[in-house]
């Protein structure tokens, strides 16, 4: 017996290891699906938390990528709005392909320089000639309108902001479709006035105010603002301060919108007036 | 440095947790897994009791295990690497044996030595881990270029911390 201690005592690191790696290789030979699910929800726990905090990291390096798939997704999805085809009433099926005629087609762009507290703001953006921009197609962003574009070079153009008393636009408001000019009177970056709304009409703070679609430069229905405050100006028209949604200081990415039919509108319209 | 269990304790703590968080998450083409965590075995000061460290071992491969949901194949390694440590510095001693006092650092030891260390520990750990797992002879030579590839990187990893963490 007490050979059997001394045994054991001489050789206790050896006899430890055998010990433990049997162990060891007993376990990864009998570890069914189940004690192997056990074991892993333990990982799981501990690694979850931490893991987000990886992915998070992961996502903020891969955002330049990711803001540049979603412009372009963006894009296509503009592109194939039901309402930036013309549609013929004699056939009422909407097929959204290139048998119907294009009435508005969506140049994606990138903001490259812009000012929002100048009294005339302009913004610069990566798209010319070259990539059919022409003067007067209206810009927008995923907020809503920005601008107008008012001179172009081959490969780029200058926009004139929404924040320049030079730009008017008309719209209207969603819920009564009362509708006026809009333009910006050197307030503050965020904020435009709206004329010439009717003293019957009925305001509610809040209301949004879309474009109206008069005019061949922004179709019908974007966005704007909304209602931020009103008076009545004598006695017979409201003139209503719109809070404008995007934020004319982070503009990154645009759309430009090309009406296919503008020439042909404004051609009919100047022979209808000179006649 | 002191070689208290506490400060044992904690890099047991430190390294488990930044192979569970960084370099389980280095993983180029499947074939490269580096396993820093050997760090743990070869940091454990010259004077620790045999058994000790073997326990250690165990206690180290069970807790990557649990983790990585593999249960004993870390273990089987690490157990492995912690009996063969004395065994490791009686091959590689430098002529005049060692001091007691001393720790297997780059500072104390010399680049030299701690990179043989570092190999051999690291290559016995990454053969018996990679066999282990998959447990079979089979795909002999995919397992064999997966224990070298991994190997290298591990190594690489492991000695080039010892200029990052300890500076004398």
């Amino acid at each position: 017996m007490r050979n059997l201690f001394r045994f054991i005592l001489q050789y206790h690191v050896l006899i430890l290891f055998i010990l433990f790696e049997i162990f060891s290789i007993t376990l990864v030979v009998t570890t069914g699906s189940f004690q192997e699910a056990r074991f892993y929800q333990a990982g799981q726990k501990l690694n979850n938390t931490l893991s987000n905090r990886i992915e998070n990291t992961r996502d903020y390096l891969s955002l330049y990528k990711e803001n540049k798939r979603l412009a372009t997704e963006n894009n296509r999805l503009y592109n194939l709005l039901k309402s930036s085809y013309k549609i013929s009433y004699i056939d009422s099926t909407f097929r959204g392909d290139t048998a119907s005629p294009r009435y508005y087609k969506y140049i994606s762009a990138k903001v490259i320089n812009n000012s929002v507290n100048k009294k005339y703001n302009y913004m610069t953006i990566d798209k010319g000639r070259n990539h059919g921009i022409e003067p007067e197609m209206g810009v927008i962003c995923d907020d809503g309108i920005v601008g107008m574009v008012k001179s172009v070079s081959d490969n780029f153009c200058v926009v004139l902001s929404l924040l320049n008393p030079r730009f008017g636009v008309s719209a209207k408001i969603k819920s009564s479709g009362f509708y006026g000019p809009l333009s910006w009177k050197e307030t503050s970056a965020d904020k435009a006035i709206l004329e010439d709304i009717p003293h019957h009409a009925t305001i509610v703070m809040g209301d949004t105010i879309l474009t109206s679609g008069y005019g061949s430069i922004f179709p019908e229905n974007y966005m704007i603002g909304v209602i931020s405050n009103f008076k009545l100006k004598g006695g017979n028209y409201y003139e209503i301060t719109v809070k404008l949604s995007p934020d004319f200081q982070r503009l990154n990415q645009v759309q430009v919108i090309r009406n296919e039919f503008r020439n042909e509108i404004e051609t009919l319209e100047q022979t209808a007036v000179n006649e | 440095m002191n070689k208290g269990p506490v400060s044992i304790l904690i890099q047991f703590v430190v390294l488990l947790v930044l192979q569970l968080l960084l370099f389980n998450n280095i993983q180029f083409s499947g074939f490269i897994n580096p396993y820093v965590y050997v760090l743990f075995f070869l940091l454990l000061p010259f004077s620790i009791s045999k058994a000790l460290t073997v326990i250690l071992g165990l206690l180290m491969g069970l807790a990557i295990d649990l983790f990585m949901g593999t249960p004993g194949v870390h273990a089987a390694a690490t157990v492995l690497i912690a009996f063969i440590r004395p065994g490791v510095f009686k091959m590689i001693a430098p002529h005049d044996g060692y001091d007691a006092n001393t720790l297997p650092r780059i500072s104390y030891m010399g680049l030299e030595w701690f990179v043989k260390y570092t190999i051999i520990m690291v290559v016995v750990h990454h053969l018996v881990l990679f066999y282990v797992e998959v447990f079979s002879f089979s795909h002999f030579f995919h397992t064999l270029l997966k224990v070298m590839l991994s190997s290298v990187f591990s190594c690489a990893f492991i000695i080039l911390s010892q200029f990052f963490v300890f500076r004398k």
